[in-house]
């Protein structure tokens, strides 16, 4: 690997994890839409985005950092207070969330494509005139609290914006005053901050004008508390923390106050409008979907054209000294319009050309004029996703380790050196001694160390194994941010629930399963769950929920993936596997429901009527029952008619480690994973058939097909008075697999066969015994698909 | 290059010879400074195929490992000899005899029915672009080093096969090392 390719491994690891924190936060104000935003989460996120935007500057990484640029610069603003977070800005962030990933997958693969570029380039330019303009108080509030000039002098200009926000909420402020010793202050500090946390906002921490005596240290914290006095003494009991209040003047005059309170707290009239916009996008699209989808289209696009002007509005009006309104009318109102505009313009909208509205602010005072221009119905408001495809799969290799676990495997390092180190002593002494050391105490003693070594070396094992695994809730937090946008764009109401997001896997599996679990989810979303009229009409709720669940099981993770939709209508499924051709009608007659849902799993089968740009295209579940199989694991439908659909699936743990059965044939020794050995049978020559020459055994009744695997691996036969059949299984398709030997049990730790090998048939990996000879370990999946492919042909 | 160099480039100079000296004489008897440029020799890896002698860069070569334990592959491309296991690193190990038109067919190393491998057998470890992969050589000789001028390209008839895993021919005394493109000599 050249330094270039390692470089750059290591920031998309790091660009990885920057966004993962990114989309966590973003999610969180996804959720909380319509509420106001947490402003210790619009600072994460900026932050994220500024050290994106340092990190892929660093790396060369001119087009993400250039998004990385603008997003930052709006979310600047965001925090600011210039701007207001609404909609727009949410779904233009997660969009941009989105880019960035697609650019971090293309800056893995080292390439740059044009789309992308332009996208970006469209984006940017978007971000940049995003967003409402702010609430404008035309007198500052920080005037009205009785802060020392100096003090408000050393504030940042965000610290003066979440000071001035929390004045005009009208929360409680107070100067906690609190000293603590030098040499250990910054624990102190720490300590203290946690307690306010819950209790309120540290708007600022200073250093105090009081001295903190010698040895000491006195800070200031300006806190805006959401709790009682009382309360605040009590959660900083034990701290040296002192609190004292910080008095906020009364507004100036009885108008300005009454502006404030109608500040605070929107008209009615204007609540009345602000409500609709707040209730998801669902009531516009419930419609019809794709009339639904252009009406959201037009209003995103009427929206975007309307922001500039919005946007130059608020920028004039935000200048120094802006007392435009005298009587004090608050741009409170007038900023809470401009979300409602679009909507509330609907109908305007539908008129050829542009048409100008004017909308009486609550003063009276101040018009906040829209103009909206029609799009066209055909135009592409947002350029086109690259949808559907784009994989969940982190683009690291990269694992995080607690450093607690790599503390452990270090000492168990050190204890296997001091183990080498006796055995060294003893193989010395052993050497000098000649025949005198070989005594009983000698053997006894080594006997010892080797016990030793063989408990640490379990132990390290133990801890490697560990050290891969990591939580499911990587995947499922992806996953919740898709559900989303689909539920979005199918215009169904969804309550997703994730459980089990603790659960550790095999950081490999939980790699694999990210697309897979997608496929399910996509299909629960679209055809799982039903339209809210229906569910209305069938006397459930009208928020479907879809659930992803994750429980350990013994070694085993059993994943969930369910709805509380119509289920799977096995009558249809039989219908439509009868008209393809997937069975006959002898075969249909026999099937019980059972069997019928396992159908869905067949390759080239989709019950959708129409195929929709999510899922149903006639690959999904085949795809996944593959995927499953390729991680050894297993999945199993559920559905009940009316109730809903639950797909399980089981998983091992981690596949570095699996229990093996060691074969030997013609002097050759090869492992089979036991978790697909249904049974080994003893068989005499005799007792092999051929029926159209190919040969089979019976058992119990049953025809069972049969394979040499000395000959299917072209090995040289040797005559054998008995056979071990190896009877396998992986859902329905049972074959039987002759071997000479049986050596036993094992687990063994697979190793893939690597880049040049790629293309072997039969063989999974290979593992050691421990005897430095490698043995190759069956593909159980593959042999059986050549084993029952090589009987279709003669049949 | 000076008139006198040229002279003596044409009537005495050989690719396998040590000139230095002379170009200092040269550069000084004629007061101009020598253009030829300095030689910069390679490294290469020399062993033994048949009694043939190979080369390859030594910075293809990662290791030089004794034959251990090979796992034959049922069903592999004939030229695969197995896999081996090098300090738990799982790796294939090649013949390039019959590519080489040495041999007929790959000799049976893997496998319980394979002999016990000659005492001087090494198995190269080999850096290719899809990564590591181990090569059979009888011995190994040792590493010379080769300068441009001691390189010819390979005479038509040495030409092996449909692909050129001959690049050129090293000349050192009275030695010809068979140089190897590595990568071609083990494409399937």
């Amino acid at each position: 690997m050249n330094p270039g390719s390692k470089a750059l491994a290591e920031f998309v690891a790091e660009a990885t994890e920057i966004l993962d924190a990114l989309g966590k936060d973003l999610l969180v104000l996804d959720e909380r839409r319509g509420q106001e935003a947490d402003p210790e989460l619009v600072n994460g996120i900026f932050r994220a985005a500024h050290s994106l935007k340092g990190l892929s500057g660093l790396f060369g990484q001119e087009r993400i950092s250039r998004l990385a640029h603008g997003t930052e610069d709006l979310l600047d603003r965001l925090r600011l207070g210039r701007l207001h977070l609404d909609d727009t800005a949410l779904d233009a962030l997660i969009e941009a969330l989105d880019a960035f990933q697609a650019l971090l997958a293309e800056a893995a693969r080292g390439s740059e494509s044009e789309p992308l570029t332009r996208r970006v380039e469209d984006m940017t330019a978007r971000l940049a005139g995003l967003g409402s303009p702010p609430v404008s108080v035309d007198e500052d509030p920080l005037d009205r609290l009785e802060l020392d000039p100096q003090v408000r002098s050393v504030f940042t200009e965000y610290e003066e914006h979440r000071l001035r926000e929390n004045v005009r909420r009208g929360v409680s402020l107070w100067r906690v005053r609190a000293a603590f010793d030098l040499s250990d202050f910054d624990k102190g500090l720490a300590d203290l901050n946690a307690r306010l946390k819950p209790l309120g906002e540290v708007i600022s921490t200073l250093p105090s004008a009081r001295p903190g005596g010698t040895h000491g240290i006195a800070f200031d914290l300006i806190f805006g508390a959401q709790a009682t006095g009382e309360a605040l003494e009590a959660g900083l009991k034990g701290t040296p923390a002192e609190l004292s209040p910080l008095v906020v003047r009364p507004a100036a005059t009885h108008a300005a106050a009454q502006a404030l309170a109608r500040a605070v707290e929107p008209p009615a009239s204007t609540r009345a409008t602000l409500s609709r916009v707040d209730a998801p996008a669902a009531p516009v699209k419930r419609g019809g979907k794709k009339k639904g989808a252009r009406a959201g289209t037009t209003t995103k696009g009427a929206q975007k054209s309307l922001l500039p002007s919005t946007d130059a509005e608020g920028a004039d009006s935000s200048g120094p000294g802006d007392a435009l309104t005298p009587s004090g009318a608050p741009r409170g109102p007038g900023d809470a319009l401009v979300p409602v505009t679009p909507s509330g313009l609907q109908s305007p909208a539908g008129s050829p050309g542009a048409s100008v509205a004017y909308l009486q602010g609550a003063g009276g005072t101040q018009r906040v004029r829209a103009v909206v221009m029609e799009t066209p119905s055909t135009g592409t408001a947002s350029p086109a996703r690259p949808e559907g495809d784009t994989s969940l799969r982190s683009l690291t290799q990269t694992v995080r380790v607690d450093i607690g676990r790599l503390d452990g495997l270090i000492n168990m390092v050190g204890e296997l050196l001091l183990i080498k180190a006796n055995l060294q002593r003893l193989a010395e002494s052993a050497r000098q001694d000649g025949a005198v050391a070989l005594s009983k105490l000698f053997g006894q003693e080594l006997a010892r160390e080797t016990r030793g070594l063989e408990r640490k070396l379990e132990a390290l094992q133990e801890g490697l194994l560990e050290a891969r695994m990591v939580p499911v809730g990587q995947v499922f937090d992806k996953l919740a941010r898709l559900v989303r946008r689909i539920t979005r764009e199918a215009g169904k109401e969804i309550e997703f629930v994730i459980g089990g997001g603790e659960v550790e896997l095999d950081k490999l599996i939980v790699e694999e399963l990210s697309d897979p679990l997608m496929h399910l989810i996509r299909n629960a979303i679209d055809h799982g769950v039903e339209s809210p009229e229906a569910r209305l009409a069938a006397g459930k709720p009208r928020r479907a929920v879809v659930a992803l669940r994750a429980e350990q099981k013994g070694n085993h993770v059993v994943i969930e993936v369910s709805d509380d939709g119509a289920g799977i209508d096995e009558m249809r499924v039989r219908e439509v596997a009868l008209t393809r051709g997937l069975i006959t009608f002898s075969q249909a007659q026999e099937m019980g429901r059972r069997e019928l849902l396992n159908l869905i799993f067949l390759p080239g089968f989709s019950t959708a009527r129409s195929v929709s740009e999510l899922s149903g295209r006639g690959v999904g579940l085949d795809v996944v029952k593959n995927n499953l199989g390729n991680l050894s694991g297993i999945i199993d439908v559920w559905s009940e008619r009316g109730k809903g659909t639950a797909f399980h699936l089981t998983l091992p743990v981690t596949l570095a480690i699996i229990r093996a059965l060691v074969v030997g044939v013609s002097g050759r020794t090869y492992a089979v994973p036991l978790n697909s050995v249904l049974e080994i049978l003893s068989v005499q020559p005799k007792d092999i058939r051929t029926v159209e020459r190919r040969e089979v055994l019976d058992l119990r009744g049953q025809t069972l097909p049969f394979m040499r695997l000395a000959r299917m691996f072209a090995l040289p036969e040797r005559p054998v008075n008995r056979y071990f059949v190896v009877v396998v299984g992986l859902a329905q398709e049972r074959l039987g697999i002759a071997v000479d030997e049986l050596h036993g049990q094992q687990d063994i730790v697979t190793k893939p066969l690597g880049g040049r090998l790629q293309s072997v048939r039969g063989i999974s990996g290979a593992t050691d015994l421990g005897n430095r000879r490698t043995v190759l370990v069956l593909d159980v999946a593959a042999l059986l698909e050549e084993g029952l492919a090589v009987e279709r042909r003669r049949a | 290059m000076s008139r006198f160099a040229a002279l003596l480039d044409d009537f005495f100079y050989r690719p396998d010879e040590d000139v230095a000296g002379l170009h200092d004489f040269a550069a000084g008897s004629d007061g101009t400074q020598s253009s030829v440029p300095e030689e910069v020799p390679e490294e290469y890896l020399a062993f033994r195929l048949e009694g043939e002698c190979y080369a390859v860069p030594i910075r293809v070569v990662r290791e030089i490992s004794k034959v251990p334990p090979l796992t034959e592959i049922p069903r592999a491309e004939p030229h695969l000899l197995g896999v081996m296991n090098l300090r738990g690193e799982l790796l294939p190990a090649y013949d390039i005899k019959v590519r080489l038109r040495l041999a007929e067919r790959a000799p049976v190393v893997a496998g319980p029915e394979a002999p016990s491998p000659p005492r001087d057998a090494r198995i190269l470890v080999l850096r290719t672009e899809s990564g590591p992969a181990g090569v059979w050589v009888d011995g190994v000789t040792g590493v010379v080093k080769l300068k441009p001028s001691m390189l010819e390209a390979a005479p038509p008839g040495l030409r092996s096969g449909d692909r050129d895993c001959v690049v050129g021919i090293g000349r050192r005394g009275s030695t010809l090392y068979i140089l190897l493109d590595a990568e071609q000599a083990l494409a399937s």
